[in-house]
């Protein structure tokens, strides 16, 4: 246990370190969400219905972008090596790279939608059912991206192949969570948003055994 | 350990480790579709060390990697009873943190305690103070290298060290440095297997594992 919450502190030293690589993730997000009120038009009885679908749209692209990081780095360095030695089990080091790829990619977006929302009229009634729902959605994608990532951990073009690993596996996902974010008035827990995170909770317990297994073959990095 | 074990380390630190062994029983290690070493059986006892030599491609690193159990023998067994430290041809440094960090985070992952003071040994067992505070990113190859070095100072008495090209990169002074560290590793009863070309720790008579390139032949 000691093990996996130092893997997050790790994890999130590097973040700050490195914290302009984040920033971008984040800036990405504003970014396509400016690009549709652009290129649609400012209307709001238009942007309005849109609004929802195009914040997860955009969350859900962002989100991926960062994926291609997060074994390329520990694979590259060697530190997957000395985390197969250590005691903390390779499952549970998975786990450790999701929570903190998340707190670190998604944690950032869910703040920022009460503020880009504004930009796409979101009407403030819809925000909390919404903020929810991608607090579950993004995790659940982080959990697809964490065994994308680690399928693909070998191989050159790693991020082409990881969008098409996972963004059909995330159609599920986006389903549910659109429709929860948009529930009928004063149903703050739709069976939507039930949906939503018992599909979280079953990648919860495919994702970490099938990167660890994925990550325990992936050694042909380590030369001759 | 019984209590007369633990009285006779007392009196004697070399016995301390008796009992540690690596047993390797007839490994065959392949490499994608290549067998590229086969029949190896080698014995190591407390404070033993064993240099891995052989041309390229003769699979020293491959039989590393087996042995810290990254690669799985295609035939044989590999016994260990004590901790193993690897040092692989990677550093196990993150770029974008400095030495000290990239030290504390690996014995934190370990469970070893480590206070500030224990870092701050094993950089100065390496000589690597004057650039600690630095992102490894910014440090050059011999500097990255003894960092990764120093974790053996930060690891437990009796493990095994598995070195692959320890001194790669490194300037002939830390050379020495890590001579010495070596010697008092098996001073104290640890055991240390390095592939490398070039003499390490002459002082302590290393036994050799020599290894063929067997699909060398007919090149």
């Amino acid at each position: 246990m000691n093990g996996f919450i130092q893997q997050i502190q790790r994890d999130l030293k590097i973040a700050w370190a490195s914290r302009l690589d984040i920033g971008v993730i984040l800036l990405f997000f504003v970014i396509i969400v400016t690009m549709f009120p652009l290129a649609i038009g400012p209307q709001p009885d238009i942007l309005r219905p849109l609004a929802v679908p195009l914040l997860w749209i955009a969350a859900f692209l962002s989100i991926l972008a960062g994926f291609d990081r997060l074994f390329a780095a520990d694979l590259r360095d060697g530190w997957l090596d000395q985390v197969a030695l250590s005691t903390l089990p390779l499952f549970a080091y998975v786990i450790a790279k999701a929570v903190a790829h998340w707190l670190v990619s998604a944690l950032p977006l869910l703040l920022a939608v009460p503020i880009v929302g504004l930009l796409l009229q979101v009407e403030s009634a819809v925000l909390p059912s919404l903020v929810i729902a991608l607090l579950i959605g993004t995790a659940a994608l982080t959990l697809l991206g964490v065994i994308g990532a680690s399928l693909a951990s070998g191989a050159r073009q790693a991020g082409g192949l990881m969008a098409l690993l996972v963004l059909p596996l995330a159609l599920p996902v986006l389903i549910f969570g659109v429709l929860a974010s948009q529930p009928e008035a004063g149903m703050l827990l739709s069976p939507h948003l039930k949906l939503l995170a018992a599909v979280l909770l079953v990648l919860l317990a495919i994702a970490p055994p099938v990167a660890a297994a994925a990550l325990g073959e992936a050694d042909d990095d380590g030369g001759a | 350990m019984s209590s007369a074990a633990v009285n006779t380390a007392k009196t004697n630190a070399m016995t301390n480790a008796s009992n540690a062994f690596l047993r390797l029983n007839d490994i065959a290690i392949m490499r994608g579709q290549r067998l590229i070493q086969q029949g190896l059986t080698h014995d190591m006892k407390a404070a033993g060390i064993t240099l891995i030599t052989g041309p390229n491609g003769s699979g020293k690193s491959s039989l590393l990697r087996a042995i810290a159990g990254r690669l799985a023998p295609a035939q044989g067994s590999i016994e260990c009873n004590v901790p193993i430290l690897y040092i692989g041809h990677q550093d196990g440094l993150s770029p974008a943190l400095n030495g000290r960090q990239n030290l504390q985070s690996w014995a934190n992952l370990n469970g070893y305690a480590a206070t500030d003071g224990e870092i701050e040994r094993a950089i100065d067992a390496l000589n690597a103070s004057n650039f600690a505070d630095l992102p490894v990113r910014v440090l050059s190859r011999g500097q990255r290298r003894r960092f990764a070095l120093a974790r053996l100072c930060l690891g437990p008495e009796q493990a095994l060290w598995l070195l692959d090209e320890p001194s790669a990169g490194l300037d002939i002074d830390t050379t020495q440095l890590l001579d010495r560290v070596i010697s008092q590793h098996l001073d104290k009863g640890g055991m240390v297997m390095a592939a490398t070309h070039l003499p390490l720790a002459p002082k302590t008579r290393p036994a050799i594992l020599a290894l063929d390139d067997i699909n060398g032949a007919t090149a």
